[in-house]
């Protein structure tokens, strides 16, 4: 841009029907682009500068529409697919019931393309630079006034004879909007700055993060969990079925202790279906105390009291499948019993699981 | 709409008040309130620590003071939802005058709201265990449950409501801008209204996104409160699984709220020296549409007392029975005193263009819109299916702070709103003055 | 034409009772009282909430809407003569229901004698509304009299209290108790919206028929959009009562309340249920979302054409599963079709010729007329 050129030149007037009609006189002069500034929206002044419609409608239809779908496959992905919840008795692949949402992220995204979308992509806002702003005219311009200006369009642009223009057309307080000024360079310092100041901030984070998942849960109130009277009194872990009743899939356990289990044997083949089963056995339900590895190490702080076995001991290490089995379905000190929940094949599965888990963490040169 | 006012007159009268110093009554009100706030803050903060079981809530009463209060804050939100995109979109130009006021009232009662979700589950710190995000232990919330339908749509109505009650203000905040004196001052409201020019470019998006967004709106503000419903209806608590509830609960969503406009504005009005600006007018529509949702709500009660009956079902109709005789009959009464008979009073003109009449009116509407949820959920869990386990519901002192701390958090944030925005949406008012347009483009 | 059509389908459905037995001929009777009911009172509603609001987009169109409320009077007499049908298509009329303790229990609400009181009391105050509401409208085109506009502005919330108790009435009892031991307190709002959906889409068909001759040539776009912004909008208002309704029933899964849905969720009935969701919300929603097609009569009269067929379909989706395990449709249906279509149209014929197309005695023409968005 030229330098000292003027962005334009503005004049005001008090009528909307003068301002309408002094749109096509100085469209038709063409000495540069005619802008309006008004307090509101004045009617006709979008055709009368030739202006098309808002493409906002089909916007929102088109984000709207993403909306409901982005919404319907993370429900039935999350609840169907990846991990399915029985409640109430309906099938879990069932739609009914993730209506609501897809409805509610549809207006979401539609109301935010609405109003994002018109501030930011077609109003290009925010803007806090621009001449008008700076002028005189934009106090009167958002009170009760209307300002058009003739904007410079090339190279050339004559702020004489666009004054002009606007006088004859009946325009008042005229005023040169003078161009922008030239960009400013950011300094080094304020970007050593802002980089010292992101360093900071990310080892605040850190320490933050340390003290969230360590500190936090044992302090009160969050430790206050641990001394309700209902902890007890509900049983921990799950319910046992109720006495006598055998549920689909589930066969009852006949042993009472470990060595009677130890000759059990695991009756799946080691597949990699098997495995993927075992994983997602062990995640929703083994991690959570045992850790990832199964090295005893839990995701949640061990502030809570327990010492969850560390499966990669060697006491572990040297447990049968049958033993293992017989943990699962009657529980071990902490250990609630959990057995009840899965069927015989989930069960077996993560036994393959814990094992698969088990020879990683103590792999042979033969396993490479 | 006074044909004298102009628009510079009207940016003086109503962006000023950002400007001047508040009065004394202003400052005791504003002590008032926010000590209010302050107490429930605090008691909120107690139960946090000591856990609900300060609460009064039992079994079989597991929801109490924390959803009622819940259910009738976002209830209270519908009706500026109504004024400001409903009464847009059929054309109704008497709302301009009140609708930021409402819009304000809506964000502020779903702030209200907010809080008792969040505080209800026991352990807020582990609230974001709601959102879907992905975690080792390979688990998903539950998107059945009605529970999480109310996350996504109390969430949802509170984003739309700032965004549209933003976008509404941002040509006002341009207009405070032109006024600013200090530089600080006009630096602070170019960057809220973001560099608002005014060109019809920007006005052409402007107008279209402020329609769509007024169309979206409206199916919004219906569902929310049929959300609301749902954590009721899809249960087989008799007395809450009804399948008028949805509509039924807007209804009486957007009964509440417009009881709550009448009684701020009539308030604010005379306080604020708005009478010309908020007419007489304005106040005798929404008592008008007070009226029909007095009716409307007749209609539901009488509707589902008889298919209480209708259903031959035992508990139904025990449960139904409960609502107007037994322990908690009294509430029942109080509803329907406060949410169908007083409001016929306004079937006549001369009460509902009386101050005192409409602030009794707006009053009882309130509460009795607190007690009906009441009714609806103490008095349908305490009688639970077995015998056995029925239980007396009795509140505590801190269920009654944390009540009375939601008003003070609500009126002072209503407070602090006419000290610093516009109240009342200057811009749209000047688009329908009397010459505003060319050749009369609107009519007023 | 008319003429003939109406005379083949009286025929025909007149073959029905003799043919395919009196339940089938009620059933189809049954629904078409309603959609003559529904479509009269929906466009009187509409001509009363008007008056209630005081909206002025409106007043050009009001005739229209007055003369669709007059397919009320055919409505009234098909409804007198469906009493009839009580003892043949409901249970709890016949000799059987007294062994059945449930509806036995309901005899008090749902006996003959109370049942045809209510009916006829409904319909005498259709009739009076439309007499003040229609009558006092053309009486208005003759005498100026802006009296008459006050009257119907004074009746007009009475008639809305009228509108809710009778409309819960009609669905309570001409809807509801075929299935007797079936309850949903919300269906009286979902006749409502139905009705009123089928209102707007009859008064919009007059309309469209109106400007195609040349008449109302005064109504402009802003009119039209206003007419299809309610169409649109009660297309949403009624699926969403359809779907609250469904949702509820289909999540607490109580068996007094989801056997009415799995009757219409099983077999070919499947198929109708679907079909309902595409035509009345999927398909006019879509048609009527841009802004265009809400102001554009042309494509308005399709929508509004495809709306009342979909209407018909609800009323069909309502009353006929309780004939059986299959949906019938054959020529008695479309006899039935052809005879009362026909009847309405003769009826609008007449009505059309009566009184000037616009109210032009209301005070509040001008002002409908210079209505602008």
């Amino acid at each position: 841009m030229a330098e000292g050129r003027a962005f334009g030149v503005l004049g005001l007037f008090s009528d909307p029907a003068l301002l309408l009609a002094a749109v096509p006189k100085l469209r038709a002069r063409g000495l540069g682009r005619v802008q309006a500034y008004t307090p509101y929206p004045v009617h006709g002044l979008g055709e009368a500068l030739g202006l098309r419609r808002s493409p906002l409608g089909g916007m929102v239809l088109v984000m709207g529409l993403l909306g409901t779908a982005t919404a319907f496959l993370f429900q039935w992905w999350m609840n169907s697919v990846d991990y399915p919840l029985f409640t109430g008795g309906k099938d879990p692949s069932s739609w009914q019931a993730f209506v609501p949402i897809m409805f509610e992220v549809t207006v979401l995204f539609a109301t935010f393309t609405a109003g994002l979308g018109m501030l930011v992509l077609l109003n290009k806002l925010p803007a806090f630079w621009h001449p008008f702003l700076d002028s005189e005219a934009s106090r009167a311009a958002t009170r009760d006034r209307f300002a058009l200006a003739i904007e410079a369009e090339g190279e050339v642009f004559d702020a004489a004879a666009a004054e002009a223009a606007l006088m004859v057309v009946g325009a008042g307080s005229i005023e040169v909007l003078p161009g922008l000024p030239p960009p400013r360079r950011v300094p080094l310092e304020t970007l050593l700055g802002l980089a010292a100041g992101g360093a900071v901030a990310c080892c605040l984070a850190g320490a933050a993060m340390y003290w969230g998942v360590k500190l936090f849960p044992v302090l009160p109130p969050m430790s206050h969990m641990l001394a309700q009277p209902r902890l007890d009194a509900q049983q921990r872990g799950r319910r046992a079925p109720a006495e006598g009743s055998v549920a689909r899939g589930r066969l009852p356990y006949p042993f009472e202790k470990p060595e009677q289990a130890r000759g059990l044997g695991n009756p799946l083949p080691r597949t990699e279906e098997v495995l993927r089963l075992g994983r997602k056995v062990f995640a929703h339900n083994c991690l959570i105390c045992h850790g990832p590895l199964a090295d005893g190490t839990p995701i949640l702080t061990a502030a809570y009291g327990g010492r969850p076995a560390n499966l990669q001991s060697r006491k572990y290490l040297g447990l049968s499948d049958g033993e293992i089995y017989h943990t699962i379905m009657k529980g071990e000190n902490a250990m609630p019993r959990l057995g009840d929940g899965f069927t015989e094949d989930e069960r077996w599965a993560v036994i393959h699981y814990i094992r698969a888990l088990q020879r990683a963490q103590h792999a042979k040169d033969g396993d490479l | 709409m006074a044909e004298a006012l102009s628009a510079a007159a009207l940016d003086e009268r109503v962006l000023s008040f950002p400007e001047r110093r508040p009065p004394a009554a202003w400052f005791a009100a504003f002590a008032f309130t926010s000590s209010a706030m302050l107490l429930g803050f605090a008691l909120i903060g107690y139960t946090v620590y000591m856990g609900i079981g300060v609460w009064g809530n039992n079994r079989p009463v597991g929801w109490a003071f924390d959803i009622i209060n819940f259910v009738f804050w976002i209830g209270i939100g519908h009706a500026g939802t109504l004024i400001s995109a409903i009464l847009l979109l059929m054309r109704a130009p008497w709302r301009n005058a009140i609708a930021r006021f409402s819009e304000a009232m809506t964000l502020f009662a779903v702030m209200t709201a907010g809080i008792f979700p969040a505080i209800h589950v026991g352990r807020p710190w582990l609230e974001f265990w709601l959102a879907p995000y992905p975690n080792q232990r390979g688990l998903w919330p539950n998107f059945r449950s009605p529970l999480m339908w109310d996350v996504f749509a109390v969430s949802t109505y509170f984003a739309v409501s700032v965004l549209f009650w933003y976008i509404g203000l941002l040509p006002d905040l341009a207009s405070m801008r032109g006024r600013a004196q200090t530089p600080l001052r006009r630096m602070a409201l170019t960057v809220l209204s973001l560099g608002w020019r005014g060109t019809p470019q920007q006005w052409r998006h402007y107008e279209k996104a402020y329609i769509l967004l007024a169309g979206l709106a409206t199916g919004l503000v219906l569902s929310v409160h049929s959300v609301v419903s749902f954590d009721f209806a899809t249960s087989l608590v008799p007395g809450w699984h009804m399948t008028l509830f949805p509509p039924y609960f807007v209804v009486g969503a957007i009964f509440a709220g417009f009881a709550m406009v009448v009684l701020v504005l009539s308030a604010a009005r005379r306080l604020m020296g708005l009478e010309d600006l908020i007419t007489m007018r304005h106040l005798e529509l929404a008592n008008k549409v007070i009226l029909g949702c007095s009716c409307l709500m007749g209609y539901s009660y009488a509707c589902e007392a008889f298919t209480a009956w209708y259903s031959m079902n035992p508990y139904i109709q025990h449960t139904f029975m409960q609502y107007v005789s037994g322990t908690y009959g009294w509430a029942g009464w109080i509803a329907i005193t406060c949410n169908v008979l007083v409001p016929q009073l306004f079937w006549w003109r001369r009460m509902r263009t009386s101050q005192t009449a409409m602030i009794v009116v707006a009053l009882a509407v309130t509460a009795g819109m607190w007690f009906e949820r009441f009714v609806i959920i103490v008095i349908s869990l305490y009688h639970d299916f077995l015998p056995s386990s029925w239980h007396v519901y009795q509140p505590t002192l801190v269920d009654f702070g944390i009540l009375l701390g939601s008003f003070g958090f609500f009126f002072t944030l209503v407070l602090l709103f006419t000290r610093l925005l516009p109240v009342i949406a200057t811009t749209e008012v000047k688009a329908t003055l009397p010459g505003a347009q060319h050749e009369g483009g609107h009519h007023g | 034409m008319t003429l003939a059509m109406t005379a083949l389908g009286g025929l025909a459905a007149a073959a029905t009772f003799f043919v395919c037995g009196p339940q089938r001929f009620w059933a189809n009777w049954l629904v078409w009282m309603l959609m003559l009911l529904s479509a009269g009172l929906g466009a009187l509603f509409l001509t009363a909430l008007e008056h209630l609001t005081g909206a002025r987009w409106s007043v050009p169109l009001r005739r229209s809407a007055e003369r669709v409320s007059g397919l009320l009077v055919p409505a009234c007499a098909a409804a007198v003569l469906a009493l009839f049908a009580l003892p043949v298509l409901y249970p709890w009329a016949g000799p059987e229901a007294a062994h059945h303790p449930l509806i036995a229990a309901k005899a008090g609400w749902l006996n003959v004698p109370f049942f045809a009181a209510r009916a006829l009391a409904c319909a005498a105050l259709w009739l009076v509304s439309w007499r003040v509401f229609a009558g006092g409208s053309l009486r208005q085109d003759r005498s100026r009299d802006a009296a008459l506009s006050e009257r119907a502005r004074r009746y007009a919330p009475f008639f809305m209290v009228v509108m809710g108790l009778t409309t819960l009435v009609v669905a309570f009892d001409w809807v509801s108790s075929l299935s007797p031991e079936w309850y949903s307190d919300v269906i009286g709002v979902y006749l409502f919206a139905g009705s009123f959906l089928a209102g707007l889409a009859a008064v919009t068909l007059t309309v469209g028929h109106l400007k195609e001759r040349g008449r109302l040539t005064e109504l402009r776009f802003d009119h039209v959009y206003s007419l299809g912004a309610w169409l649109f909008a009660f297309t949403v208002f009624w699926s969403y009562i359809a779907f609250a309704q469904y949702l509820l029933m289909w999540y607490a899964d109580l068996p007094e309340e989801v056997f009415w849905y799995a009757q219409r969720s099983r077999g070919a009935w499947r198929g109708v249920s679907l079909a309902l969701g595409l035509l009345h919300f999927v398909i006019p929603f879509f048609a009527l979302l841009p802004r265009d097609a809400k102001g554009d009569l042309r494509r308005l009269r399709w929508v509004a054409a495809l709306v009342l067929g979909a209407h018909f379909l609800d009323l069909y989706w309502l009353v006929f599963p309780v004939l059986g395990a299959r949906p019938p449709f054959s020529w008695p249906e479309l006899g039935f079709a052809g005879f009362f279509i026909g009847v309405s149209l003769l009826w609008m014929r007449r009505a059309l010729r009566q009184g000037a197309d616009m109210p032009v005695g209301d005070p509040g023409l001008a002002e409908g007329l210079a209505f602008k968005l």
